[in-house]
């Protein structure tokens, strides 16, 4: 038996410990926001946070999750409660076909964890390891900066009032 | 969790979150209005296929073309929301199922591409508006007595005096009334949305993971099946031993189908656990002794062929004899897949007396044939559930995969999903063809273009295409017919006439006064299929670094050469001129250089400028402009978008794409050896529309042909290179 935390919930599961996280959070959990794109690591689109961290799940057996916390795109925002990633997304009209978005957000949203005033360069290193096939590189670029620079006033506006 | 337990209107809705898992319900049959595929509830109205009116005034649009990024739900639902007068980011978006209601008017066929849905449905969608609006206006001037003269609306409301009725307060006076017809448009100054840029209406639940993807479909009861093919094209099993497989947990059954060998499970890991541990041998098939280098060296040695004229004007022969000046070159363009991030996939449910499938295609209408002809059922019995496409490209118009869900669905009983892998999809797809080109072309002692004669070497798309649409399109027609049409166009398009998918583009843009366009056709049994800007993702790479050759050679500016050729094509001219001004303005940095290319295609004509540096034997693309002339913009940031993901797709290909053949088989097998573009090599892309009161044409494909010649024209520049052959990176380091 593994368990693990998906999104705040504490779940568990007897599928065989090879099962990658990908196909348990799909089949097994049925939460679909997470896609599959290659099976191999190569392209991001099945990108959520383990601990906080981006990670490739398609590749990652659920042995090497237990114990820890798994966030999914469900668990980052949803269509009533947006994440301010997800509003930029929505206000740069970023989505095309979509499929790999979600991956593209959760990249983006562990980085800006990270990096919270990062320049066009550090964003394009961070999301070098998401494949987006219909080419919205620009429009997700141009929304992970107006996300930072609206997290950035919202913290210091936090501040100020504390 | 069955439909049962649904309230009938969340059913409908679309989309709903249950359980933890995800359930898809889509329109229930039988309670459909009379000959209308949208189902209706007490209070509805369905005034047509595309529209539904609820009491609770919910307005929903129907979109009768496939969204595969390119934003036809948002162009779409923009015309008829302007006409009906009801704002489009208020309306509800379904993808409409299987009917004749909702075929292409350009193709007769439900099915979408060729850049052709805003074409197609500029008038008749508005049209649907202006009706369902006129009538809008005649219940309320039922209800009020008023005369429909002192009646207007305004998103969503008929105004009288100033009394606002909402559309939802007459639904039932409406729905007893006859349709009227050729209701008046309104004229472009009236416009209210269309014009204006506006998001696009599927951006937040493709921003929140909740769209439902053919991939996401979950059925009660599914099953999960991965199919083995032979890695040589049509080959077939020659040994199989399935213990092994159905030994592996989970798996349930293990059978042949016509593409291969299926292994179902109860989840999609376990069968492919259980397809690892198959043991399948394979023989034959069509392809058995290709290679890419077989195939290139067979079209050089057919490029001394004559082939068969497709288009010619004047006396070529004579012309390019006179000229004072010539170039005769070969040009190559390789095989290409697809590749979009969504691998093929489908579900389908065949019962005795009715068949389910939810996928998503380029053919909504095809796929319920398809469905029909392996279901042994009428297409009448078979239900489509549309879903949203994670890219298409071309590539879903071909739906093997429904007839794989379908024939694994009624051999085992089971509601199946069928899912490729990334491997599957580059080594079991379907290519753009790879081509050779040579041009020859003479200019005057003017430095005018006299002669000019184009040559195509390659497979031909349109058999392929029927053998995969034919058997759709005529589910009730015998194998043996199948194959004998497809046989008659495949020897029609060797013998006598020419495919125009493969050869078009090469001739129609310039004013060119003798000139032959030729085709020799050489097939070695790749599947081939439209590929994003089909035959012009080739031909307009020959020809458009052919025009910036000829330039030097008369000593001309490419941009005025160009534009001195354009005589005939006041729309292109004026895209190549407004081109030139901006191209004026860029390059300035050290090492930068700039080229240009310009191309008509699907009625649309896009010019684009690549600023480009050659480092350490790397192109690198900085910044590309791209000049639009589509018509009317109805959603300006949507072409945008589009012309920016065409010069990435088109950049993919020219930098890097290429699948190769060897022993038969494809050589790539995911992203590490097929790359595509990433964002540390997207270029800015800065897109001019060009303000145009004409009816609308397309976008999706016509942004890329320019971008391959583009950039090979700037590392000519840039290195004194002609590149005549893509890969472009490969060919730089040849």
């Amino acid at each position: 038996m593994i368990r693990f935390t998906l999104n705040g919930e504490t779940v568990e599961t007897d599928l065989a410990p090879d099962t990658p996280l990908l196909w348990a959070v799909r089949d097994e959990f049925g939460l679909k926001g997470s896609k599959f794109g290659c099976g191999a690591g190569l392209c991001g689109a099945c990108t959520m946070h383990v601990d906080g961290e981006a990670a490739r799940t398609c590749i990652l057996p659920i042995a090497a999750v237990n114990g820890r916390e798994i966030t999914t795109i469900e668990g980052l925002g949803t269509p009533d409660a947006p994440h301010p990633l997800q509003e930029a997304w929505v206000a740069h009209s970023v989505p095309q076909c979509g499929y790999c978005q979600s991956g593209q957000i959760m990249s983006a949203a562990a980085f800006l964890a990270t990096n919270a005033s990062p320049t066009e360069a550090d964003v394009e290193a961070a999301m070098a390891g998401n494949i987006c096939r219909c080419g919205c590189y620009p429009r997700i670029k141009e929304a992970i900066l107006a996300s930072a620079e609206a997290l950035a006033t919202d913290a210091m506006a936090e501040e100020t009032r504390a | 969790m069955s439909a049962a337990n649904l309230s009938r209107r969340a059913f409908l809705r679309g989309t709903v979150m249950a359980g933890g898992g995800l359930v898809v319900g889509f329109l229930l049959p039988g309670c459909s209005e009379p000959g209308l595929p949208v189902a209706r509830l007490d209070g509805d109205w369905v005034p047509n296929a595309f529209l539904q009116f609820t009491p609770d005034g919910v307005v929903r649009f129907f979109c009768p073309r496939s969204e595969m990024g390119q934003g036809v739900t948002t162009g779409l639902t923009t015309l008829v929301a302007e006409e009906l007068d009801f704002a489009p980011d208020r309306m509800q978006i379904e993808l409409a199922s299987a009917h004749p209601d909702y075929v292409n008017p350009d193709f007769g066929v439900q099915a979408t591409g060729g850049s052709s849905a805003m074409k197609a449905h500029w008038l008749p969608l508005r049209q649907v508006g202006a009706d369902t609006r006129m009538l809008l206006l005649q219940a309320a001037s039922a209800q009020t007595g008023a005369s429909p003269a002192e009646l207007s609306t305004d998103d969503g409301f008929v105004l009288h005096g100033t009394h606002r009725i909402p559309y939802v307060d007459l639904l039932e006076t409406a729905a007893g009334m006859p349709m009227p017809s050729e209701s008046p448009l309104k004229p472009a100054s009236d416009f209210r949305w269309i014009g204006k840029d506006a998001s696009r209406l599927d951006s937040l639940p493709k921003a929140t993971g909740t769209a439902v993807y053919g991939i996401d479909v979950d059925v009660p009861g599914m099953h999960h099946a991965v199919v083995l093919r032979s890695p040589v094209f049509g080959g077939t099993v020659s040994s199989l031993d399935a213990a092994p497989a159905l030994a592996v947990d989970g798996v349930t059954d293990v059978l042949e189908i016509d593409t291969g060998v299926a292994v179902v499970a109860t989840s999609y890991w376990q069968a492919r656990k259980g397809a690892q541990a198959l043991s399948v041998q394979w023989q034959g098939g069509a392809s058995a002794d290709v290679s890419s280098a077989s195939v290139r060296a067979d079209y050089e040695f057919a490029a001394e062929d004559d082939g068969n004229e497709a288009h010619a004007e004047g006396d070529f022969r004579a012309a390019f004899a006179a000229a004072s000046d010539t170039l005769e070159a070969t040009w190559w363009a390789p095989y290409l897949a697809h590749a979009p991030m969504e691998p093929m996939n489908a579900v389908a449910h065949v019962r005795a007396d009715a068949a389910e499938v939810w996928a998503g295609t380029q053919g909504p209408g095809p796929t319920q044939g398809l469905v029909a002809r392996h279901a042994d059922l009428e297409p009448e019995q078979v239900t489509v559930h549309q879903t949203w496409l994670g890219g298409g490209f071309g590539r879903r118009g071909t739906i093997r995969y429904v007839a794989e869900a379908t024939q694994i669905s009624k051999a085992t009983g089971k509601p199946v999903k069928v899912l490729w892998s990334r491997e599957d999809d580059l080594r079991a797809g379907l290519y753009r063809p790879a081509s050779l080109m040579r041009i020859r072309a003479g200019l005057d002692a003017d430095g005018r273009i006299s002669a000019w004669e184009a040559k195509r070497i390659g497979g031909n798309i349109t058999p392929d295409t029927l053998e995969n649409v034919l058997p759709a399109v005529l589910p009730g027609a015998p194998e043996g017919v199948i194959d004998a049409a497809v046989g008659l166009a495949d020897k029609a398009m060797r013998d006598w006439v020419v495919d125009n998918a493969s050869i078009e583009g090469f001739h129609e843009d310039y004013d060119l006064p003798n000139f032959s366009v030729r085709h020799v056709t050489r097939d070695h049994g790749i599947p081939l299929t439209f590929w994003r800007s089909v035959g012009h993702s080739y031909t307009a790479f020959a020809k458009e670094t052919a025009m910036d050759e000829l330039a030097e050679r008369a000593g001309q500016d490419p941009v005025a050469f160009r534009v001195a050729h354009l005589r005939g094509n006041p729309r292109l001219r004026n895209v190549v001129e407004v081109a030139g001004r901006e191209m004026a303005t860029m390059g300035k940095a050290a090492g930068r250089h700039l080229g240009l290319a310009a191309h008509g295609s699907f009625f649309t004509d896009v010019a684009e400028v690549a600023e480009v540096s050659v480092e350490n034997g790397r192109i690198r693309v900085h910044e590309v402009l791209c000049v639009v002339d589509c018509g009317t913009a109805v959603n300006p940031d949507v072409i945008r978008a589009q012309m920016e993901g065409a010069v990435m797709f088109g950049l993919t290909a020219a930098l890097d794409g290429e699948i190769e053949i060897e022993d038969g088989a494809v050589k790539q097998s995911n992203f590490h050896d097929y790359p595509i573009l990433r964002m540390t090599e997207a270029p800015k892309v800065r897109v001019v529309i060009i303000n145009s009161s004409d009816a609308p044409t397309g976008v999706g494909e016509p942004g890329l042909p320019p971008i391959a010649p583009a950039v090979a024209n700037a590392v000519y520049r840039a290195t004194g290179q002609r590149l005549r052959a893509m890969p472009l990176a490969k060919a730089l380091l040849a």
